[in-house]
């Protein structure tokens, strides 16, 4: 439950703070840069005229005009015709339109009336130039040439009312705010996709180094097999080591199983043999008899331990969950333990219950109280203090009145096999592992186990246990 | 009485022969999965002792695909501590386990507590037909055949020793000690979940049939059959 609860969290974390985040730095840079790049070339573009576009005019164009233009003065000055006669001759009124410019604008004259989108003072700032091929919204002018007529100087231009400007020049007539707009998307997408290509891969790697680190060793991130930079380089190395990591650690379960089989293989025929002896042996041979079959159970007992702590510490032991009363456990546990320091003329001072159901791998926790009592029983002088008292948590407190441990020791004292010294005696017939296990077995359930050395001498052992009820 | 043992293990399986022969029983050995359930389906046999890890095919898929076919009685030999192999092999229909090393004293109550069953069985059948019904499930003592409605419920050795036990009490609360000790003829160990495993076989079996319930959990003590109407 806490772990989906997590998920949740880092889900909308990028919201809170994106600042955080790869992608949006990368987004946002990358964004900032296009819009900039964009939006500068845009406004370079538009310190020229945003309506009207013009180039040189050349080539036939140019001489036709030009000609035409000849025509019109040789005409005017040969049969002393008015500019206006000249052009709104009916002969010119079906071909492109001309435009005669004048200095003064009511003097100018077209060979017939222009169509009524056509604003034709648009060409104006031409007058003085070269001739130009000049683009607006609506039509394209050849234009102009200096014509001169009796009346006065005209400038003639061709306007060419059908022709759509080329797509480039359109673009470049377009209102300021729609570039702007078009820019702003195009970038944004574009660096969307650019940023998410780029992050993406790290996400899955993440996605897949979590996993592998909860213990999914399946994982692998989704990388492009074709990816050939640095991140798909990166994405397979992670693959082959995720795929190394597996197979490690299957060929350790599969040694740590193979091991306990081939292990216990013999000493299976060793406890038969031993049984069929015992059948058949005299009397003054089964004391020895009696005391390999023994060894043979510590054996057996240590084989047990040393793969249980192994497969605790390496988290491969599958817990069988059951919702279980912490007080059922418990009493099991006390009595037994009554019945083992009653032995060894010892007593039990137990304090507090613990009514409560957690979730738990029942036999794995009462093999670890197990541990810790008998271990108190070991070393207790003459009693042994238990207490038990619930908070929102499970607590177990076990202190007995021996002799303690030497402070630099308290920590090392879970470790397999670790004996203090001046105690390194075998005859309790203990494995050596008991506290390692009871460690392993009560980190498996989420808690934790403390030792310390109580003021007034004596080893306590504090056990802490959340209560989950969630299987 | 002929016992099966499937055992890679050559050198146990010639002193347990040795042992369960002075014990009167008679034992045949087989070491490999494939020729161990060819066995099992050819021949009759009391009891089966099944080893987990064989070649060729492992214990559970012998289990499995004998279960298909035969109830014979089986005894997993599991190696030790490995608690889902054993709940797995219950839940696939094993009657019991033994985790290895075992002690032979221990394996042969076991076996003796299995096999008596069925001694038990041919000293009823020669007397009457014995015949329960409780609740719509009928059990008939002396074909060890337990039925609901009519219909024949296959169940395990095992998972029928628990329910005519069960039905016997009908009404009663049978803790699951009293199961252990008359169906499986042991103690019942600290925190063993075998007995919740074969009632949640039965249940299912009964479920596939009719869901009505029948049999009651009655939490930290056992487990009652309900009357019924």
């Amino acid at each position: 439950m806490s772990l989906s609860k997590e998920n949740k969290t880092t889900h909308f974390a990028w919201l809170k703070h994106p600042q955080n985040f790869l992608f949006f730095k990368i987004f946002i840079w990358f964004w900032l840069t296009v819009i900039g790049t964009i939006t500068s070339l845009v406004f370079l573009s538009n310190l020229a005229i945003n309506q009207v576009s013009n180039e040189q005019l050349q080539g036939p164009m140019l001489k036709n005009l030009e000609y035409a233009a000849k025509s019109f003065e040789r005409i005017a000055l040969k049969h002393k015709k008015s500019a206006a006669d000249i052009l709104q001759h009916p002969r010119l009124a079906k071909r492109k339109l001309l435009y005669l410019n004048s200095d003064q604008p009511e003097n100018s004259i077209t060979s017939r009336p222009p169509a009524s989108d056509i604003d034709l003072s648009l060409v104006n700032f031409t007058k003085n130039m070269s001739p130009q091929v000049i683009f607006t919204e609506n039509f394209v002018a050849f234009g102009p040439i200096k014509t001169t007529f009796p009346e006065g100087t005209f400038y003639l231009y061709e306007i060419d009312e059908n022709n759509q400007p080329p797509f480039l020049i359109r673009l470049k007539l377009m209102p300021i705010w729609l570039k702007i707009a078009v820019a702003l998307v195009a970038s944004l997408a574009l660096s969307f996709v650019f940023s998410r290509n780029l992050i993406a891969p790290i996400n899955h790697l993440k996605q897949a180094a979590n996993k592998l680190s909860q213990g999914d060793l399946t994982a692998r991130a989704n990388i492009n097999e074709n990816r050939q930079d640095e991140l798909g380089i990166l994405g397979r190395e992670f693959n082959s080591m995720a795929t190394q990591i597996e197979q490690l650690i299957a060929a350790q379960k599969r040694l740590l199983a193979d091991i306990s089989h081939e292990l216990r293989s013999p000493l299976t025929r060793l406890k038969m043999a031993t049984g069929l002896a015992q059948m058949q042996a005299e009397d003054k041979n089964q004391t020895y008899l009696l005391r390999i079959e023994k060894e043979a159970n510590q054996l057996d007992k240590m084989i047990a331990d040393v793969l249980q702590v192994t497969r605790l510490e390496a988290k491969s032991q599958p817990l069988s969950l059951h919702k279980q009363s912490m007080q059922v456990i418990i009493t099991h546990v006390l009595n037994d333990a009554q019945f083992e320091a009653k032995q060894s003329n010892k007593t039990l001072h137990i304090e507090g219950q613990l009514n409560v159901d957690i979730n738990c791998d029942e036999s794995l926790l009462a093999s670890a109280l197990e541990n810790i009592l008998r271990n108190a029983i070991k070393y207790a002088a003459q009693s042994i203090y238990i207490k038990l008292t619930l908070t929102d948590v499970i607590n177990i407190e076990i202190n007995d009145d021996g002799p303690g441990v030497e402070p630099q020791n308290l920590a090392r004292l879970c470790e397999p096999f670790f004996r203090q010294s001046d105690a390194r005696d075998r005859t309790s017939g203990g494995t050596g592992l008991g506290l390692a296990i009871a460690k392993n077995a009560i980190a498996a359930h989420a808690g934790h186990l403390t030792l310390h050395n109580q003021t007034q001498g004596g080893l306590s052992v504090h056990i802490v246990l959340p209560i989950n009820e969630q299987p | 009485m002929k016992l099966l043992m499937i055992d890679d293990d050559i050198g146990l399986c010639e002193l347990l022969s040795e042992y369960l022969c002075a014990q009167g029983y008679e034992i045949e050995c087989v070491h490999d999965g494939e020729l161990g359930l060819q066995t099992a389906l050819k021949h009759e046999y009391a009891l089966i002792l099944l080893d987990v890890m064989l070649p060729k095919l492992d214990g559970f898929d012998v289990l499995k695909q004998l279960r298909q076919t035969k109830l014979t009685p089986v005894i997993m030999l599991t190696a030790k501590g490995e608690d889902f192999d054993r709940i797995f092999g219950l839940e696939l229909g094993a009657d019991d386990y033994i985790p290895k090393p075992f002690n032979h004293r221990e394996l042969l109550a076991r076996v003796k507590a299995i096999t008596r069953r069925i001694e038990h069985i041919t000293s009823l059948s020669n007397t009457q037909a014995n015949k329960l019904n409780v609740n719509s499930i009928t059990i008939n003592l002396a074909a060890r055949e337990a039925y609901i409605d009519e219909s024949l419920l296959s169940l395990t050795g095992t998972e029928y020793e628990v329910l005519a036990l069960l039905v016997k009490n009908a009404g009663d609360v049978v803790s699951k000690e009293q199961i252990s000790e008359k169906v499986l003829g042991r103690r019942l160990a600290a925190f063993d979940r075998s007995i919740d495993m074969h009632v949640s076989n039965i249940r299912k079996k009964i479920a596939e049939h009719n869901s009505a319930e029948r049999i009651k959990t009655m939490r930290g003590t056992g487990y009652v059959f309900i009357q019924g109407e």
